[in-house]
């Protein structure tokens, strides 16, 4: 059976495979020996018999082809209307074949599904909320990831990012040290203007247990210098772990499940090892979905919840605001339009949107809503895993014209976006459309409204 | 005084000027000397992509291209290299975070750089959510002192025989006043202990009656002869100079008048916005405007000794 030296069934364990791998330069030959997989067809439909759930096999049957999640999807809007952009279309096409077919298709076909996966869905699950039986295609287009990847059908970043979570339990390659170094660089910076200011690491019974994207202390450890300056100045009791720190999941957006359920368990492990309070997920939208909303299921985990309770980043904001641990000057709120950007993951799927809200309520003089809003809103445009993918940058670039043109309708010049994928997709969009708007996390922007307690400022 | 030295470049023209001042202080000290590049900015999601820092190009790094960066590195500075033991990095990231980074890392002593701020380079737009230029950012929170070469520096360190340092008094400044002293022994040069008494931007546009400046002018010295004069031992001469005005205009002037190789202030702009500060610092004025090269010292890691 052709197998590639790159491209290929195998999962990426060792820190030479994902070398190899990340040598080949935008995996063009990763591509190239992809065009001669062979698809395990036994093993294919082996995989379907044991996993697909009765759910998806009602889903693809009741379809009553009504046309009504067509508008619902951002692709089929920004591609004018293109039927082959139809929600529906898109997954009977591709995964109601492979299972009509039990699996028998050629490599030709499963190519096509990845980017129809990849490409054309980025699982932001908003035709589920439009289809009068409630199928969602999101949902299902994920499982579709899950097969193809076990084919060795996946992007070639893909395979990297899982091979990282596989070697490094992150989806960079940060180890431990690296990891822990930063917390005490980042204490060491910042502890000047911001006198007491501690990155507790691996503290037990702490009320927060605090996780990140790994993005942050690889390329932006300010990032985690400000949520420390933030939880310094509301009084939290906190901690990070020093293992188990990695909120995302790469895994997830491939389809690599036995990644996915390691990645998670490392979470899991910090928390029944520290055993704090709470657990607080930092600005990120997948991260969230990932290791509150579907890794429990993932680590098989009978009730469905996480060892602690984890709420998002907003949530923590919305609560700290609301006690009056955190106080905003009410001669720093945002005076101009402002706007908010619902990640599909904690807004859509998480159900965080009112949050977002409350928060609007005490930072800014004039929030604009998109329209449509909250867990209606639509995908950045990145979502998914597409904006790192570069062989889909094209039909990304398409996709983010909705985006554009709702923002650009509120008439607001800054976008509030505590989600990474969702800030990268905003900026992308700027200088592609150059619409001439800025775009921010919470924190820093938090950082600058936010009164100091007497005690708490530097001394001079 | 220098063991190890961190040139941060942009690795085009706009660093010639401290490209020629890192390798002359590498030899003159003997130091060991990292020529350093940032690349490209990286996404803050996941992305393989980076924004190349020159171009403006997205690119897809990967350890050739790393190599090749490094390599024309190498010819940029072909001719100091002949007698240079640099060590060439370029690695990819937010420039002033991993020019921090590497700083911290090697524990460097002193970084040097070129006056560059971003808005002339085409990637600007990702640049614009990244508040503030580069050098301001490094010289915030940098532990060893900075310098910024921004005009052709032809004395070598060495042969400095007039060091100006400025201070407003604040803990930061006593860093800087330290390095001054430091280098000011090493190198056997005069010291000129300068300081401005502003009197435009803390009136708030009122203006101060003579008594109130000559007031303001007399306790000036009397602090700086309290707390820096004690420690100017060991220096081969110093004077005290105190001036009202604007502090950079000042602190210029002085300059030129002193014929001074070296310029040694604080950065520190915690009061202020720093969108504000990139236009507003004092330090930021002299850096652009100074024909000298501008040292910033704001921590007291490296100054400690000099009590």
């Amino acid at each position: 059976m052709p197998e590639g030296t790159l491209c290929n069934k195998l999962t990426v364990d060792t820190k030479e495979h994902l070398d190899s791998l990340l040598a080949d330069k935008s995996g063009k030959v990763y591509y190239k020996e992809m065009n001669d997989l062979e698809v395990n067809q036994k093993a294919l439909w082996g995989i379907i018999q044991k996993t697909f759930r009765s759910r998806f096999k009602t889903w693809l049957e009741i379809c009553a082809h009504c046309g009504l999640c067509a508008e619902s999807c951002f692709h089929y809007t920004a591609n004018n209307g293109d039927p082959k952009q139809v929600p529906s279309y898109k997954i009977q096409s591709t995964l109601g074949e492979i299972v009509r077919r039990k699996g028998k298709v050629d490599n030709d076909f499963m190519q096509h599904c990845m980017d129809v996966a990849f490409a054309q869905c980025s699982c932001c699950t908003r035709c589920g909320i439009y289809c009068p039986f409630g199928i969602d295609m999101g949902i299902m287009f994920s499982y579709l990831r899950g097969l193809l990847f076990s084919q060795g059908f996946t992007p070639w970043e893909m395979k990297i990012g899982t091979g990282m979570h596989r070697i490094y339990h992150a989806q960079m390659d940060i180890t431990t040290e690296d990891w822990v170094d930063t917390c005490e660089w980042m204490a060491e910076e910042y502890e000047e203007d911001w006198p007491g200011l501690k990155i507790p690491v691996d503290v037990e019974s702490a009320d927060i247990m605090y996780t990140v994207n790994a993005r942050e202390p690889k390329h932006y450890p300010e990032d985690l210098a400000e949520a420390a300056i933030l939880f310094h100045l509301a009084g939290e009791n906190w901690t990070v772990p020093s293992e188990g720190w990695e909120e995302t999941s790469l895994a997830m957006f491939a389809g690599d499940w036995a990644a996915c359920k390691m990645q998670v368990e490392t979470v899991y492990d910090a928390m029944e090892r520290l055993k704090p309070k709470r657990m607080v997920v930092t600005e990120c939208g997948h991260a969230y979905r990932a290791t509150v909303l579907e890794g429990p299921y993932w680590a098989g985990r009978k009730s469905g919840q996480t060892p602690v309770e984890s709420i998002h980043y907003v949530e923590w904001v919305a609560e700290a605001l609301r006690t009056g641990k955190l106080k905003i000057d009410p001669s720093k709120k945002i005076k101009e339009p402002v706007t908010y950007q619902d990640s599909c993951n904690y807004v859509r799927n998480g159900g965080l949107g009112h949050f977002a809200r409350e928060i609007m309520s005490y930072v800014a003089e004039d929030f604009r809503e998109m329209t449509p809003t909250k867990e209606h809103n639509y995908c950045c445009g990145g979502g998914g895993g597409l904006n790192g993918i570069g062989r889909y940058r094209e039909q990304r670039n398409i996709g983010m014209k909705v985006k554009r043109d709702q923002i650009l309708d509120t008439g607001a010049k800054l976008v509030i976006s505590p989600c990474h994928n969702c800030w990268d997709a905003i900026r992308d969009m700027e200088e592609i459309y150059h619409m001439g708007i800025r775009w921010t996390f919470l924190k820093p922007l938090l950082i600058s409204m936010v009164e100091v307690p007497e005690h708490l400022k530097p001394e001079e | 005084m220098f063991k190890k030295i961190l040139f941060a470049t942009t690795a085009s023209p706009t660093c010639d000027n401290a490209a020629m001042v890192a390798f002359d202080l590498e030899l003159k000290w003997n130091a060991k000397l990292f020529v350093f590049h940032v690349l490209g900015l990286p996404t803050r999601g996941y992305s393989p992509f980076v924004t190349d820092s020159r171009t403006g190009e997205t690119e897809s790094v990967d350890p050739d291209y790393l190599e090749w960066v490094e390599e024309e590195m190498r010819n940029t500075y072909d001719k100091y290299l002949e007698e240079s033991d640099a060590e060439i990095d370029a690695v990819v990231g937010n420039p002033h975070r991993e020019i921090l980074r590497k700083a911290r890392a090697e524990d460097v002593d002193l970084i040097i750089m070129g006056a560059h701020t971003r808005e002339e380079d085409i990637g600007a737009t990702r640049y614009r959510s990244v508040v503030g230029s580069t050098m301001q950012k490094v010289a915030k929170a940098a532990r060893c002192p900075i310098v910024i070469i921004s005009r052709p520096c032809t004395t070598c360190w060495k042969l400095f025989s007039h060091i100006l340092v400025a201070t407003d008094f604040s803990k930061a400044a006593f860093s800087a006043f330290r390095f001054g002293v430091k280098l000011a022994r090493e190198v056997k040069a005069e010291l000129h202990l300068f300081h401005a008494v502003d009197i435009e931007t803390l009136n708030n546009g009122q203006i101060s009656s003579q008594e109130e400046i000559e007031e303001k002018l007399a306790h000036a010295r009397r602090r700086i002869d309290k707390k820096y004069v004690p420690l100017l031992k060991g220096v081969k001469s110093y004077d005290i100079e105190i001036r009202e005005g604007t502090p950079y205009v000042e602190v210029l002037k002085y300059a030129r008048e002193k014929q001074a190789d070296l310029v040694v202030m604080a950065h520190h702009t915690r009061e202020i916005d720093p969108e504000l500060a990139l236009l507003g610092s004092t330090v930021e004025q002299v850096v652009l405007r100074a024909s000298c090269p501008v040292a910033s010292v704001n921590h007291p890691d490296k100054v400690a000794d000099v009590a």
